[in-house]
């Protein structure tokens, strides 16, 4: 529900003064310049007005980040670019396991979501940021009993919420909800499986069941 | 230090001969043409380079000689700079956990940039030139919103750095007007660098842009400042003064000063000063033009990004 009034610039560039932070509040992309109260542009964009919402009582002024060359995108929904996208704390991540050890699971983060206000979809990483599952973060309930092992596999798409910056090398990623946890996976035959329960996988082509900490699909 | 590494170039000059003799005329150095508080005209443009997240070329135009067109030896150097940004990117492993954007700045001479050769590993004068823009590009950036990432801007001066004219038979001058290239180099290196984080996509408080003036010695007048001054005009110039500067907040993020400022009284270090933010804020036009013809080809292009972006 962004709207374009007229008093916004089509256009803006880092630096340039938007509105007062008596009207408006200062979103991503913009700055808020607190001697002057005054909300300043941090990139260059379109500006855009969120109406104000139940957690906001001003509306707030955003720059969307705007990625170069989109028309190399091999995957029309998903914006491609050399500019990378950060995994922010509280977003929801898809990544890929490259290691499963007994107290961690080391993923990479391939694609960071968008929150409902921005739209929705994911914005791919320029690069692979290292992140981590730790066992008490792999589900909600009975998290003395977890077993890595029984929860991913290598090669596994996971898709885990982001809880925390973590260490100087990893992400802290957590699985803990019912729609979180694996999404796609393979078979030892190296078939992509179905899933059949909360911690199932079932084998379209052999039936073999392999378990897994299984997202609930939408 | 002497890179031992590669089969390096002669050190000094492949230039060809230049023959006196076929000069139908006498060559003298370029002579400044520009008004005081005239700028050489500045090409910009920013995302040239595809494999970076973001770029930028500067070209300042050359002044033009006097005479003698025909010669290549009287050809005055232009100031051709192209920055690329990546990132911002993982920091390596063994890198500390930072909570902010941590910068990395590299300034190059191509081998072929002067005519003096450089060689491939960064000498003392690069590193200086990029410790300079650290600092003017630090200022700017907002780091806390690109928390345990690295950006690395790498510029590379393609043309520049030239002191003296070629047929003066002086290439490094002696030390005399040695280095006075250096800072209008930098100037150039701040504005193009400031483009290149702005089209990657990287917050920045506003947009810096550099500035150069410099006190010049008048044959028959007192001494006079010129904003952006160009090596190849021969001027003698007693002091300059680099600075990168905000317009919107009336800051300044770098400023160097070299030479000596007290030799008139009434041309004192802020008159100096102000004739480089003067400087700085005629490039910042430049500037904003190019980043807006570049937002604007890019809001065009993305059909997919934002989608509400369609509707306006």
């Amino acid at each position: 529900m962004a709207t374009t009034t007229t008093t916004l610039p089509p256009l803006a560039y880092p630096g340039l003064p938007l509105g007062s932070s008596t009207t408006y509040t200062s979103g991503p992309g913009t700055y808020l310049h607190v001697p002057t109260s005054t909300i300043h542009a941090s990139l260059a964009g379109q500006p855009h007005l969120h109406p104000a919402n139940a957690s906001t009582s001003k509306p707030t002024l955003t720059i969307p980040r705007l990625l170069p060359s989109p028309t190399h995108a091999p995957i029309p929904s998903a914006n491609i670019s050399n500019a990378n996208t950060l995994p922010r704390v509280g977003a929801v991540v898809l990544c890929r396991v490259v290691r499963v050890r007994t107290r961690q699971v080391d993923v990479v983060v391939l694609a960071v979501g968008r929150g409902e206000e921005e739209g929705g979809g994911e914005d791919v990483c320029g690069d692979e940021w290292q992140g981590v599952v730790r066992r008490e973060d792999v589900r909600a309930t009975e998290k003395e009993k977890v077993l890595c092992a029984e929860g991913f596999r290598v090669g596994d798409v996971v898709r885990g919420v982001v809880i925390s910056l973590g260490d100087q090398s990893n992400y802290y990623l957590s699985t803990a909800r019912n729609e979180l946890g694996v999404i796609m996976a393979k078979s030892e035959a190296g078939n992509t499986m179905v899933p059949v329960s909360w911690k199932e996988f079932r084998d379209p082509v052999t039936g073999e069941r392999e378990s897994r900490k299984v997202a609930k699909p939408f | 230090m002497t890179d031992r590494r590669r089969i390096n170039g002669p050190p000094s000059g492949t230039s060809p001969p230049v023959f006196a003799s076929s000069l139908s005329s006498k060559v003298f150095p370029a002579k400044r043409k520009r008004a005081p508080d005239e700028l050489r005209k500045i090409f910009l443009k920013t995302g040239l380079t595809p494999s970076a997240s973001g770029s930028a070329y500067l070209e300042l135009e050359p002044s033009t000689p006097t005479a003698a067109h025909k010669s290549l030896a009287t050809k005055a150097p232009a100031l051709k700079l192209t920055c690329t940004v990546h990132g911002p990117r993982p920091l390596p492993r063994s890198a500390p956990f930072s909570p902010q954007l941590s910068l990395s700045t590299r300034i190059k001479f191509a081998p072929f940039a002067a005519r003096q050769r450089k060689g491939y590993v960064p000498d003392a004068g690069e590193r200086d030139l990029a410790a300079h823009l650290e600092t003017a590009l630090r200022g700017v950036l907002i780091g806390e919103r690109w928390p345990k990432s690295g950006v690395d801007v790498v510029v590379t001066v393609l043309e520049g750095g030239e002191d003296a004219l070629w047929n003066r038979g002086q290439s490094s001058d002696g030390g005399r007007t040695g280095g006075w290239g250096m800072m209008s180099i930098l100037s150039g290196c701040i504005t193009v660098a400031s483009a290149a984080i702005i089209d990657a996509g990287i917050d920045c408080i506003d947009v810096v842009t550099g500035g150069v003036a410099a006190i010049v010695r008048q044959p028959t007048a007192p001494p006079q400042v010129f904003i952006d001054p160009c090596p190849a005009d021969q001027e003698e110039i007693y002091a300059t003064c680099v600075v990168g500067y905000l317009q919107t907040r009336d800051e300044i993020t770098e400023l160097w000063t070299k030479g000596n400022v007290t030799l008139s009284i009434d041309l004192g270090f802020e008159h100096l000063l102000d004739q480089a933010v003067e400087a700085a804020v005629a490039a910042r036009l430049v500037l904003i033009e190019a980043i807006k013809e570049s937002t604007e080809i890019k809001v065009q292009t993305s059909r997919i990004g934002h989608p509400k972006n369609a509707a306006s």
